[in-house]
Order: structure tokens, then C-alpha cells, then sequence
């Protein structure tokens, strides 16, 4: 088993180093020069050669790689052209807001998409299938800005119950935070809980045509306790791998959710980042969301255990 | 042992076809759409949509682009089906030409992402040497989130239909590769492919005849998901201003220029967004359809 744990967390080092690559050449690679932008509109030739040669971006591509991963090895990913500020205080400072958002999604989406899986699996053929099946084409298909602005209009501007956008702070109380965040988890949930139903539905099709359910069934075990103490553990695997997959999903729609909703997350960061073509910024959170997502999928890879104790390293 | 004999169980057997007289399944190109019905609708939708967009200067539709600020934000009317912008532009007309760009982005990045993706799978499903590396690479793009990824790419370039979609091709390569790679690998273990390399059928032979056309099916159905998403990454890029630049009419630009004002005049939002959302689900049943009809063993598993 610790032998497993090290060999698999050795394996996502070549990923990330592919992932860094990638997010170092893209600031290698960005159209216009950095000693031009801090050397501003006044700099002479001479002025933006020096700087270029202070900042070191006149060394080779291997050599500034490696320093660059040094850094943030380090935990320093540079400065922000615009704000000057260093990149990892500002993705501190933005942490919060992406992190409450993308949690109470998670825990919203399998609350709601793993019973609903269920539910269709067992009514398999029949009209609460049907509409389970429908309501996960209508996920995939309604983008999640779209949701998000026909909750807030309903919600929040119709009806006057939510709040129509911002976010506030935990620390501030429970209550707030929630009423705040509610309707950015519903929407930017929508397409995670069609991803998670489907195949919650797929994997139970299969597992309770084993015999050991019918067994289960033969010997007067409830309807209950044969779906979710006996089919949903052993459908446990496909349906956590595709909970760690989806947080692609997740973070991808946090990026617009946030914009949306006026929530000044690491979503939020990045468009304005885009907009202003804050490479550093850029670089940091696209690092940053990957890491993430690359840490999720190990974690999920190491827990099979738990579910499946047939599984051994 | 019995002492009828065949005619006579003949006999005895003949009467039920007039009992129960079969049912003539029907036949051709109809019959297949009443077969599948998720087909039916979303190739119906489909080709609406595709209609609106070919059709869109006939459509009674005014330039999309023309200013009339003395008329702006006006409510839908007889005069402006869908109501005018705050640049007092013809919400109906921009709509529908945003048509053009979605349809253009979806199926170009299907396309172009299942051919590059063809090639990489099938290379890396038969190269070995180059299947480890390529399959790192593929890795570790996978693990930047396509929506990032494709974010990150337009950073790098001008705001243009071509350069999103492009990067929007990048960003859906790996796992088309990965699908065409694990189709290949598992092709390559069948008993005709070990029988055609038994008859000495050269490598490049054996790919074009025996491999390839067992890879379209799955890869058919992964376009159409792939077209999908491509139409809401291009929606999502062009709203949050990284996509198609503002000059050109694109869902996700009219639903940007409505943002500032979508508490008061929120039709700018709606319009665009419902014939966002009904083109992507056109193309999502579509895609289930062909699933269920190209791939039984698929459409049990989801």
C-alpha cells in the first residue's frame, strides 16, 4: 500500500512538469514585451535593454524554465504587471470566496445527483428515469451562465429571496455566506450533477443485475438498504472517479460563475487578469486550478481502497 | 419418441401466423427516426438552427452592427422582435447572425479536433515509442482544466473566430486521443487483425482497412459531444471577454454587452441564451441518439 501511495504520487510528477511547461511557455511565448510594459511609454531603447537584462529574460528558455520552477517551488510566481503586487498574495487574497463556492458545490451536487442516480437506476424504464435522464441532457446542455441568470432573476429579482450577486465573508457568519452562495452553487452545479447522476444510474444498472442482489432481495433485505447499503457501495468506484474528473467542470464554470454573480474570487481574477493581459496572474491560477485538479484525482486514486477493499496495492 | 412427423407438427404450427400477424417493422429512413427518437428531435433542432444561420440575411433580420442610439433599450416589439441593445442595435438580427458563429466554432472544432485526434490515437496506439510520450503530454494537458486551457490559449493571440477556434481545438485533442489510443489498443488484440498480420497485410494496410473504420463510430459520437462543448467554451469565452471580438455578434458577446443591464432589460441576456441552450441540446441528443444506435455496448453503460 505505501509503496502504491509513492509510486503514484512519482507518477503525477511528469504531469505536472507538463503542466508547467505548458503554463511557462505561455508567458515565454506572450506577445509583447515585459521590459517594454515596466519600462513604459518614455523608455528609450537602451532603458527597456537594460531592464530586459536586470529581469534576466534575455538568458536561454531551459535556464529561465528552471529558475521559474525554483520560484515556485519556492512559492514565488512573480509580480503582477498590473497591481505590482507579488501573484501569490493576490491568489491569496482570493482564495476564500472560489474555495466556499466550489466546496458548497461539491457537497450540494453529490447530495442531490448520487440519490437521483439511484432513484433512476432502480425505476429503471419508467417515467422518474425518464425525467432523471432529461433533467442530465438539460444539465449538459444549459450553459451554467444561463442558469445563473435565470436563478437570479427568479430568485433574487422576482422574487426577492436571495441576494441578486456578491459574496460574503465566512467569518462574517454562517447564514450570509450561505444566502450569498446558494444560487451560484445551483448553477454551477447543474452540469456536475447531470455528469454525477448519469453514471451513478450506469454503474447501479449494472450492480443490481448481480447476484448478489437478487440474493439480497430472496432473503427480504429492504428496498432501501439493498440500493444504498448494497448496490450504491459497490458502484462506489466509477462514481467517485467521475466526482474527481468533474472538478474540471467545476473549475472551469467557477471562472464564469463568478463573473456572474459579482463573486471576487480566483475566478474573477483571472478575467480581469485576461482582460488586461496580466500574464503572471494568468500563469498563477491556471497553475494554481491545475495543481488542484491534478492533487483531487491522486486523492481519489488513493481512497479506491476504502471503497473497494477488494482493490490492493 | 413421438410419432408425429414434421407435416404434421407443420400443420399444427402453421395457424398462428394468421393469429397474430407480424409486425412489419418499418423500413428505410423514417422508421429509423421513429427508432430513435433522440435523433429525430435533435437533428430536427439541428437543422433549424443550421437554417437560421445559412438563412439569416432572409430572415427579415436588419445589420446587426447598425447603431441606432436614439432607439436604444427598447422593450420587444413589433418593431424589434427581441427588443434593441443599449447601443440601440436590433437584438432579433444580432441573435440571429450569432447563429453563424456558434454553428461555425462547434463543427469546426469537431472536425478539426477528431482528425488531429485520430491521428495522435492511432500513431500512439501503434508507435510504441512515441505512445509513452505522447500519452504524458496528453496527460498533462488533460490536467489543465479545457475551459483554462482554452482561456489561457486566447490570452496569447488576438480575440478572433480563428484563433477560438483554435484554442478551443487544443484544449478537446487529449481526450479524443485518448479515446481513439484505448479503441486502437483494444482493436489491435482482435482475432482478424492478428489474422491479417498472419497474411503479412503491411502496417499501413492494416490501419486503413481494418482499424480505422472500426474507431469512426465511437469517434462520430465524441464529435458531436465535442461540437457541444464547443459552442458553450466559445459562449463562455466571448463572455467573459476573452472570445470573438465585440464587433462580430456572438451569443456569448450579445450576453456580455447585456450584462451591465440585465437587472432592467433582461431579454438581451435571455434571447441569446435560450438559442444557446437549445442548439446544445439539439446537438446533445443527437449525440446520445448515435450513441445508442452506433454503440449498444455504450449506451447500457450510460
Amino acid at each position: 500500500m505505501f509503496a502504491y501511495i509513492i509510486r503514484r504520487v512519482i507518477a503525477t510528477i511528469p504531469v505536472m512538469a507538463v503542466v508547467a511547461l505548458f503554463v511557462f511557455s505561455l508567458l515565454y511565448i506572450a506577445p509583447g514585451d515585459p521590459a517594454a510594459v515596466i519600462a513604459g511609454d518614455q523608455a528609450t531603447p537602451q532603458d527597456v535593454e537594460r531592464i530586459r537584462q536586470s529581469l534576466g529574460l534575455d538568458r536561454p528558455f531551459l535556464v529561465r524554465f528552471g529558475e521559474w520552477v525554483w520560484n515556485i517551488l519556492n512559492g514565488d510566481m512573480g509580480v503582477s504587471i498590473f497591481t505590482n503586487l507579488p501573484v501569490t498574495t493576490m491568489i491569496k487574497q482570493r482564495v476564500e470566496p472560489t474555495l466556499s463556492l466550489m466546496v458548497l458545490t461539491l457537497i450540494l451536487a453529490v447530495s442531490i445527483a448520487v440519490p437521483m442516480g439511484v432513484v433512476a437506476a432502480w425505476k429503471h424504464g419508467t417515467w422518474v428515469d425518464r425525467c432523471v435522464m432529461g433533467f442530465a441532457v438539460l444539465g449538459f446542455s444549459v450553459p451554467v451562465f444561463v442558469v445563473g441568470y435565470v436563478l437570479a432573476y427568479v430568485f433574487a429579482l422576482e422574487l426577492d429571496w436571495l441576494p441578486v450577486q456578491g459574496y460574503t465573508a465566512f467569518k462574517e457568519g454562517f447564514f450570509p455566506w450561505l444566502r450569498n452562495l446558494v444560487l451560484p452553487a445551483i448553477a454551477l452545479g447543474g452540469v456536475y450533477i447531470a455528469l454525477i447522476a448519469r453514471i451513478t444510474r450506469a454503474t447501479m444498472l449494472e450492480v443490481l443485475q448481480q447476484d448478489y442482489i437478487r440474493t439480497a432481495k430472496a432473503k427480504g433485505v429492504d428496498q432501501r438498504s439493498i440500493l444504498f447499503l448494497h448496490a450504491l457501495k459497490n458502484a462506489a468506484v466509477p462514481i467517485v472517479t467521475v466526482i474527481g474528473i468533474g472538478m474540471a467542470l467545476l473549475i472551469g464554470g467557477a471562472v464564469v460563475t463568478e463573473s456572474v454573480f459579482a463573486i471576487p474570487g480566483l475566478g474573477r481574477l483571472t478575467v480581469d487578469a485576461i482582460l488586461r493581459r496580466d500574464y503572471p496572474v494568468i500563469q498563477g491560477v491556471v497553475l494554481l486550478f491545475s495543481f488542484i485538479y491534478v492533487l483531487v484525482n491522486l486523492l481519489i486514486d488513493l481512497l479506491y481502497t476504502l471503497f473497494d477493499p477488494r482493490i490492493r496495492y | 419418441m413421438s410419432t408425429a412427423t414434421i407435416e404434421q407438427r407443420a400443420a399444427i404450427a402453421a395457424p398462428l401466423p394468421d393469429v397474430l400477424p407480424a409486425i412489419k417493422p418499418r423500413r428505410g429512413f423514417i422508421g429509423y427516426l421513429r427508432k430513435n427518437p433522440t435523433i429525430a428531435i435533435g437533428g430536427f433542432l439541428l437543422l433549424l438552427m443550421l437554417f437560421v444561420a445559412v438563412a439569416a440575411p432572409l430572415l427579415w433580420t436588419v445589420d446587426p452592427t447598425a447603431l441606432a442610439p436614439a432607439r436604444r433599450t427598447r422593450e420587444p416589439s413589433a418593431m424589434y422582435w427581441f427588443g434593441s441593445d443599449m447601443l440601440g442595435r436590433d437584438v432579433y438580427s444580432r441573435v440571429l447572425y450569432g447563429a453563424r458563429v456558434s454553428m461555425l466554432v462547434g463543427f469546426s472544432v469537431a472536425v478539426l479536433a477528431s482528425i488531429i485526434g485520430l491521428t495522435i490515437g492511432l500513431t500512439s496506439g501503434f508507435v510504441r515509442w512515441a505512445d509513452a510520450l505522447v500519452m504524458r503530454v496528453m496527460d498533462g494537458m488533460m490536467s489543465i482544466p479545457p475551459i483554462l486551457l482554452a482561456i489561457a490559449l486566447m490570452a496569447l493571440t488576438r480575440g478572433s473566430v480563428q484563433n477560438v477556434i483554435i484554442a478551443i481545438t487544443i484544449a478537446e485533442i487529449p481526450r479524443v486521443s485518448r479515446l481513439v489510443r484505448g479503441v486502437v489498443l483494444s482493436l489491435r488484440e482482435q482475432p482478424y487483425v492478428d489474422a491479417a498480420v498472419a497474411c503479412g497485410t503491411r502496417t499501413p494496410v492494416i490501419i486503413w482497412r481494418h482499424i480505422l473504420p472500426n474507431t469512426l463510430a465511437p469517434i462520430t459520437v465524441q464529435a458531436t459531444y465535442i461540437c457541444a462543448s464547443a459552442m458553450i467554451t466559445e459562449a463562455i469565452l466571448s463572455f467573459i471577454g476573452a472570445g470573438t471580438p465585440p464587433i462580430i455578434p456572438s451569443w456569448g458577446n450579445i450576453m456580455a454587452e447585456g450584462r451591465a443591464l440585465w437587472q432592467v432589460k433582461p431579454y438581451i441576456v435571455f434571447f441569446p441564451a435560450i438559442f444557446l441552450s437549445v442548439t446544445v441540446l439539439a446537438v446533445n441528443l443527437l449525440g446520445d441518439g448515435l450513441r445508442d444506435a452506433l454503440d449498444p455496448r455504450m449506451a447500457k453503460r450510460l
